[in-house]
């Protein structure tokens, strides 16, 4: 195998991003994973900081920053190019958003008719950012899916407070053409029709039948296409005559499946080289330098030689760290050291509230450099101090790690050369 | 650590305990992409799982399992390590030993035999494979598609060329092992694709080693994807017997389909629990000529002397080379060729999967799946493709009409071109 310039290990929002930017800046650039991440899990909009009281995400980033411990303490000076660089990267890909890093942060329904704050989504989950201003909302939903409750979901709704939110919210439930003749009707089954043309305007009629008179806008699992994407969002708007937004429900995530490929293809085209299926098993090393790391295979292993190897394997959910039941904890590739609480503290009793592993992460200094090897970086979930799903900040550390990382890798290759 | 020691770890049906049910896996399945008959790897594997039972005699829950094609890229996708195509291939086999094969089944599975039939007869069997009353009839008859993508026989087999022209087939006629190899050319380059076996010798000759071609047959894979293990073992403890004494003194084995070395690696072990020691030692030995070749290169020891091929390349990686995990030792290799604008197709599959492609049944799914690689091949304007394994190549040429070769083939052409402008300076391109 030739020489890469890095190695990025793992294939989440972190890994692509880091190695689309550094193949976009010339170097050679081999991702290596040992299977796909948490994109075709999550809902595909970016959540950069939205801790209770931040009203945009960059005043949340702001917030966050203030925390000792957390990583926006060094990061959030790279939020802005970090969102920026992956906006248009995005866009270059066909995969437009709306909202922005001083949009004010939203409550946006879920698939559960739940509210969560967001200020910067998919262009086809934009018109939930919109101000309701007198409008409705109905939520629709098709009979043969069962991932997505319209119903449910509206009396929730409907229920529950909802700021500034629609004048009322009512569900819909439609018989998509041809549904009834299948075995397995879930997001991508229906997304893959969807990209069919023909079948995609009898759907779109069928849903428009369904609507109430009036202007409400329209809530829709998130099921609008995969590979025609942009064409399903242009007609859906088109035949339904309102404004459309999908609700991302259980996964397999459509939005997620396409953040994936977007970036899947943009390090294609920049020449970076991508090998999703086998685990980094064993690594080398010049006193503190790693030389190169093996990944299984069917007989030997791959070696991948490199001057620099970016960590973006997950924390403790994405497996990027195991523990073990005498309570040790370790990080599966190089070995680092993990900071964790005693295996007696693992246990919390409330399953909303941040959970003590959630801080067993690996230590880093402030340009994500792992202590005890100099040319590795660690970058995502992996990164000490925050909680992403209180703070919502997974997204945006994700992307400004990738962005630090691949601005410091630029550096020292422009001082080595 | 390897694959295979995952696989020993736990017996592939034991890694579904490790499935959390996030559906990634049907996410990449290209087979449930095109057809609502197949539920996807998720639903087949580690659902099912659980209600199969210990015995192959006990009935399997879910008989949709057979119309996986055995791509293996649910394996890849899973991020939790549960081997989902090999649990999926134990079931099918399971369903095989309890319900029975199909004539048709048997037939296509056993190449060594089609090959001993087909290649005497080739002129008048190369006829009948064109003849659309010919293929009729099989379709009727035997459940093969009259559109599904056979290749004509040879008119001499791989083996008999090697015969006449003395080459080495024993341990005792081998030399030293650091310059030498031992070439298992399967059942394709045997009985259909003799040139590719010329080509591969050409390059391993003129990068030093010496060859040599012992006693094989068919690895078996096309009995392992139908779910005939017990004929895939047997054809696999012949190549062991005869292979084993190579590999443990210290010759590698080096293949030209990426099928056949997948076999040879990793699933007389994962799939047939051929887990002795000649197994290992030739899973070992085992290596896709492209990969020696990158190896040499990666060592300063190929000789990197390629004449220039101006043309556009589209490349298809085969599944199975990706579950070699060796990278795409072919496109570094096409870097090397002075001219040549090669590209990864960027696709999945081409649909083939060995015999699944040729089956009545199946033949529009495997159109299906390969459709988006035959457009971009058809509209790469090239007037050739290349992909490392022989029913992979038959489906892309067969579908597209576009010769498609092995990359052994395009880097022996270009060798010889650097020869030819070497001897006549005037023929100089590029």
């Amino acid at each position: 195998m030739p020489r890469a310039d890095v190695v990025v290990i793992g294939a989440g929002l972190a890994g692509l991003s880091c190695a689309a930017e550094l193949a976009e800046r010339g170097a050679s650039v081999f991702l290596a994973a040992k299977g796909m991440a948490t994109t075709h899990w999550t809902h595909g909009g970016l959540d950069v900081a939205a801790p209770v009281g931040a009203s945009t995400a960059r005043d949340g980033v702001r917030r966050l920053a203030a925390i000792p411990t957390h990583p926006y303490r060094w990061l959030a000076p790279d939020v802005e190019s970090a969102v920026d660089g992956h906006l248009r990267r995005a866009a270059a890909e066909g995969l437009e958003h709306g909202g922005s890093l001083d949009a004010p942060l939203v409550p946006i329904p879920t698939a559960i008719g739940s509210l969560r704050p967001a200020s910067i989504l998919p262009a086809a989950q934009a018109a939930a950012l919109e101000p309701w201003n007198g409008h409705g909302l109905v939520l629709v939903g098709f009979r043969r899916y069962r991932d997505a409750w319209a119903q449910y979901a509206a009396r929730n709704l409907a229920s529950g407070a909802w700021p500034d939110g629609p004048t009322e919210v009512t569900a819909a439930e439609v018989d998509l053409p041809g549904t009834d003749d299948l075995h397995n009707v879930n997001a991508q089954t229906l997304a893959r029709l969807f990209d069919e043309p023909a079948w995609r305007e009898r759907a779109l009629r069928a849903i428009a039948g369904a609507l109430p008179a009036g202007s409400a806008r329209v809530g829709l699992p998130a099921v609008l296409g995969l590979t025609s994407h942009a064409e399903v969002l242009a007609d859906a708007e088109r035949i339904l005559g309102r404004r459309v937004f999908e609700i991302p429900s259980l996964p397999p995530s459509v939005p997620g499946m396409r953040l994936f490929d977007a970036l899947r293809r943009r390090i294609l085209a920049a020449a970076g080289r991508i090998q999703i299926g086998f685990d980094v098993v064993s690594v080398e090393r010049e006193g503190a330098r790693i030389s190169a790391v093996h990944t299984e295979a069917a007989s030997r292993t791959l070696r991948l030689a490199a001057d620099a190897f970016v960590l973006a394997t997950g924390g403790i959910a994405g497996a990027g760290i195991r523990a073990h039941p005498d309570g040790g904890l370790t990080e599966r590739v190089f070995g680092l050291p993990v900071s964790a609480p005693p295996r007696d503290q693992w246990f919390s009793d409330d399953p909303l509230e941040p959970h003590p592993l959630e801080a067993a992460e690996v230590e880093v200094d402030a340009e994500l450099r792992p202590a005890g090897v100099d040319n590795g970086w660690v970058i995502g979930s992996a990164l000490p101090g925050m909680h992403c799903l209180d703070q919502r900040c997974g997204d945006g550390v994700a992307l400004a790690s990738a962005h630090r990382a691949a601005r410091s890798l630029a550096g020292s290759r422009a001082a080595a050369a | 650590m390897t694959f295979h020691d995952a696989a020993a770890r736990a017996f592939p049906p034991f890694s579904t305990d490790a499935c959390i049910k996030c559906n990634v896996c049907t996410t990449v399945c290209p087979v449930s992409r095109v057809t609502d008959e197949f539920p996807g790897p998720k639903y087949v594997g580690p659902q099912a799982q659980r209600f199969r039972g210990p015995s192959v005699a006990d009935d399997s829950p879910d008989h949709s399992v057979d119309l996986c094609s055995g791509c293996g890229i649910c394996t890849r996708a899973c991020p939790a390590g549960v081997l989902i195509a090999e649990t999926n291939n134990r079931a099918r086999a399971a369903m095989v030993t309890q319900r029975g094969s199909s004539l048709r089944n048997r037939l296509i599975s056993d190449t060594d035999l089609l090959a001993r039939l087909g290649v005497p007869l080739a002129p008048l069997a190369n006829i009948g494979l064109r003849n659309p009353v010919a293929r009729w009839v099989g379709e009727k008859v035997l459940g093969v598609h009259r559109r599904g993508p056979l290749a004509p026989f040879a008119r001499r087999t791989f083996r008999s060329w090697w015969k006449q022209r003395g080459g080495a087939t024993t341990l005792a006629s081998a030399g030293d092992p650091s310059k030498t190899v031992v070439y298992f050319h399967g059942c394709a380059v045997n009985g259909f694709e003799p040139d590719l076996g010329r080509d591969a010798v050409e390059i391993l000759e003129r990068n030093g080693y010496s060859v040599i071609v012992p006693r094989q047959e068919c690895c078996g894979l096309p009995f392992i994807s139908n779910g005939l293990y017990d004929q895939a073992r047997r054809k696999a403890a012949r190549n062991l017997a005869s292979l084993a004494e190579f590999a443990r003194a210290g010759y590698r084995i080096v293949g030209t389909s990426t099928s056949c070395t997948h076999a040879l690696k990793a699933e007389y072990r994962e799939m047939l629990d051929l887990s002795g020691a000649d197994a290992t030692a030739v899973a070992d030995a085992t290596w896709d000529m492209c990969e020696l070749l990158l190896d040499l290169h990666d060592r300063g020891e190929l000789d990197a002397r390629f004449g220039p091929m101006v043309e556009p390349l589209p490349y298809h990686p085969p599944c199975q080379l990706k579950s070699h995990g060796i990278g795409t030792p072919a496109m570094d290799l096409f870097a090397l060729v002075p001219g040549l604008r090669a590209f990864d197709s960027d696709h999945d599959c081409c649909g083939a999967a060995g015999t699944y492609g040729l089956k009545v049944e199946r033949w529009q799914i495997a159109q299906d799946v390969g459709a988006p690689l035959f457009a971009k091949v058809r509209a790469s304007g090239a007037v050739r493709a290349a992909c490392d394994s022989e029913t992979c190549r038959w489906q892309i040429e067969s579908s597209t009409g576009v010769p498609t070769v092995h990359p052994i083939t395009i880097l022996a052409e270009s060798y010889r071109r650097a020869d030819a402008a070497a001897e006549e300076p005037w023929r100089r391109v590029g």
